[in-house]
């Protein structure tokens, strides 16, 4: 065969299954009514819920389907790894479940193109039952309406090794509440400890940006605009700090054991983690019983997950009905007692004494120190793509490692970030 | 006679497409997990194309962007020293071993299963091993800061080219064993008498391996260097697993791979642009192997 004619043979070839893959997208099914009858068959996919919440999400099915006798629910449980490809390939054959869990930054492609139902529609006033944070991130910039309600949110705290303070001339009744406090006691450590261990070890992101008030986007939300004076001088500080050997060097390269992996081998004195205390306990007993908690430098970040409903989906009132049921006060509590560190997202949740009470343990402390920040906490824009974080994480390393100015990195930062915005 | 008439009237019995039957099976898999692939590659490279919508054409508009990527810049020279370096190192040094390890002496088993043991292991968990020594606390650091030959700890992991010629040695140490093994079973064609004939005539080891053992070897030394420069320009585990999944600091320690990698994952991924650079990849991987083989075919 000539070559001209095997690719004349390939590309009918490609057409012919270009033609077939066409045929499959194009039927797609019309959507229910919002407004009808809660009946019929709906699935519900969570994200690695199982096996450990096995029995809490099908009691929490097995309730909504007493309550609507006419309904019958399908749960999904997907791995944790490889979520996003999963979605993104329900979503682009069509076959997105009825009520999908996804966290803000999957939600904003598929509320793009009109697969989630715009939660504004249906019968419930967002605002008086979930909390702003968690809304927040269902609202887009550009885009009209809420594409998901607010299922757990989680944040961070800090966590401090009492003992390793103490021995290094620090006082852990006195703990660093912003940047630079925490810089002049991480000298501190290092004089004292002779550079044997640390008490920063990881370098900022977009996310210790956010915190200091940096805006990430404009306010239509079509640039990106961090490399203001305040986001310079906060790299800065960061790369001075890494100058002075104040933090491990291959944090560059995230090469190193990790923040949370150095404080449980009590190699540093600090780490940021979430209000769940259960994995220090296990790994280092000890350390766990001589650890302090303290609220996050700034508003903290805020972590949220969430239920959308497919707006094609043939049951719509009976998915919309359902995904309200799982995010119910109610549901939320128990869900959020099975689950440390974890919070509900209503507001009826909040004054919950379980949340509030402090029995004077560590893992209460956290608890509760959780959830003072938790109102003000800000959660990540969802607008930052995998490759964006991957450029702005790279750029804030060349700047601490002094191969480039802040000035410069994060102006690189931002230039890359906008053409891939604007693609 | 008679047989043979027989036997050629039942292959006349066959139905005309009977072949096409038989090779369909392997033709549709190649059609459509590697034809359709690539082809749409070749279309997806000239457009916007997203995971969920985009497609719009945008003609020559991602290979512009090319050629104002700082971080596409530092891939090509990362991946040409790659191979500058990989190319000479793992074409000679595997023959040398092979050499070695041919002889049949007690022992020698202990040594070939050795040097191939690299080969077996994974190249991720591998890179990890090397990442824990080469840390600014591993054991390197630790031994180098012992015998006092630095006083600080070399930053094996955050230096750009102390990074990318770490990356290199795991890739020659780990490659040493594939390559020797292919060498050994090229050398059991080198006749022993050409070796016996050159010894009596006065011929050294070196004089014998330069003028018997290279040339006997030619064509699996032709061999090894495109599987080698192919390799090199698609590097992937070892930078990823040493520079942490980042790049380096600014990217720099990146290779063509990982920028495809990064440009095509997530929800918001940029399929155009990643599809561009496969096909700048694709055609980096061709060019070297046409030049060898028309090397070979003039030498031949």
């Amino acid at each position: 065969m000539s070559a001209r004619r095997l690719v004349g043979v390939a590309a009918g070839l490609a057409m012919g299954l270009t033609a077939m893959t066409g045929c499959g997208a194009g039927d797609e099914p019309s959507a229910g009514d919002l407004g009808g009858k809660i009946e019929g068959k709906v699935s519900i996919q969570t994200w690695a819920l199982k096996p450990k919440f096995t029995d809490y999400v099908e009691g929490v099915i097995a309730d909504f389907e007493k309550e609507n006798p006419g309904v019958e629910v399908t749960w999904l449980d997907q791995p944790g790894d490889g979520y996003d490809q999963k979605v993104l390939t329900q979503a682009s054959s069509g076959d997105l479940p009825d009520v999908t869990n996804l966290p803000p930054d999957f939600a904003l492609p598929l509320a793009q193109q009109d697969q989630l139902l715009d939660l504004e529609e249906a019968d419930v006033d967002l605002d008086k039952t979930y909390v702003e944070g968690g809304l927040q991130g269902y609202r887009y910039d550009g885009l009209d309406g809420t594409y998901g309600y607010p299922w757990y949110l989680g944040t961070d705290v800090n966590y401090w090794n009492k003992d390793m303070l103490a021995k290094n001339g620090l006082d852990p009744a006195n703990l660093p509440t912003d940047l630079d406090s925490l810089i002049e006691q991480a000298r501190t450590l290092k004089e004292k400890s002779g550079g044997k261990v640390y008490l920063m070890t990881r370098k900022p992101g977009l996310n210790d940006l956010q915190q200091a008030d940096v805006p990430i986007f404009n306010e239509d939300g079509t640039e990106l605009t961090f490399n203001t004076p305040e986001a310079i001088e906060l790299v800065q500080k960061y790369a001075d700090a890494y100058a002075d050997g104040l933090l491990p060097k291959d944090i560059l390269t995230d090469t190193f054991q990790g923040n949370a992996e150095l404080y449980n081998q009590e190699k540093a004195a600090w780490t940021t983690g979430s209000a769940n205390i259960s994995g220090l306990e296990e790994a280092n007993p000890a350390l766990a019983k001589g650890t302090e908690i303290s609220p996050a430098f700034g508003d903290g970040p805020l972590y949220v997950q969430g239920l959308s409903v497919n707006a094609k989906s043939k049951n719509l009132a009976a998915a919309n009905a359902l995904a309200q049921f799982v995010t119910n006060p109610d549901n939320q509590r128990e869900f959020a007692k099975l689950a440390p560190g974890v919070y509900p997202s209503t507001i009826a949740s909040q004054e919950d004494p379980y949340f509030t009470e402090d029995d004077g343990s560590v893992a209460a402390k956290a608890k509760v120190t959780g959830l003072k920040t938790l109102t003000t906490a800000i959660p990540n824009n969802p607008k930052v793509s995998p490759a964006m974080s991957t450029i702005i994480d790279q750029q804030i390393a060349l700047a601490i490692s002094g191969d480039a100015t802040p000035q410069e990195a994060l102006d690189k930062a931002v230039e890359e970030c906008n053409k891939l915005l604007a693609q | 006679m008679t047989d043979t008439v027989k036997m050629s009237s039942r292959v006349r019995e066959h139905k005309w497409f009977t072949p096409w039957l038989l090779v369909a099976p392997a033709t549709l898999w190649l059609c459509v997990f590697n034809l359709y692939p690539a082809l749409n590659t070749v279309y997806m490279a000239f457009t916007n194309k997203k995971p969920l919508g985009g497609g719009e054409f945008v003609g020559l508009a991602n290979f512009a962007r090319m050629l104002d990527d700082d971080q596409l810049l530092y891939a090509l020279t990362n991946s040409v020293l790659y191979m500058l370096v990989c190319v000479p190192l793992l074409t000679m040094l595997p023959l040398l071993l092979a050499v070695l390890v041919e002889k049949k002496l007690p022992g020698l088993t202990f040594f070939r299963v050795a040097f191939y043991t690299p080969v077996v292991a994974s190249a991720v968990v591998v890179a990890l091993i090397w990442n824990w020594m080469l840390d600014d606390r591993g054991a390197i650091n630790a031994i180098l800061q012992a015998l006092k030959v630095v006083q600080e700890p070399l930053p094996f992991l955050t230096d750009r080219w102390l990074l990318l010629f770490s990356a290199i040695s795991l890739t020659v140490w780990k490659g040493l064993g594939y390559y020797m093994i292919i060498y050994l079973s090229a050398l059991g064609n080198v006749g022993r008498e050409l070796h016996e004939a050159a010894a009596v005539d006065g011929a050294g080891p070196v004089r014998r391996f330069w003028s018997i053992t290279v040339p006997g070897v030619r064509g699996t030394m032709l061999l090894i260097t495109i599987l080698i420069t192919v390799s090199s320009l698609r590097v992937f585990s070892e930078l990823y697993v040493m520079t942490g999944g980042t790049g380096g600091p600014g990217g720099r320690v990146s290779s063509v791979v990982m920028l495809i990698q990064m440009y095509s994952t997530g929800f918001t991924g940029h399929l155009g642009y990643a599809s561009a650079l496969s096909l700048l990849l694709f055609v980096l991987t061709l060019v070297p192997m046409v030049l060898l083989a028309r090397l070979n075919r003039k030498d031949g």
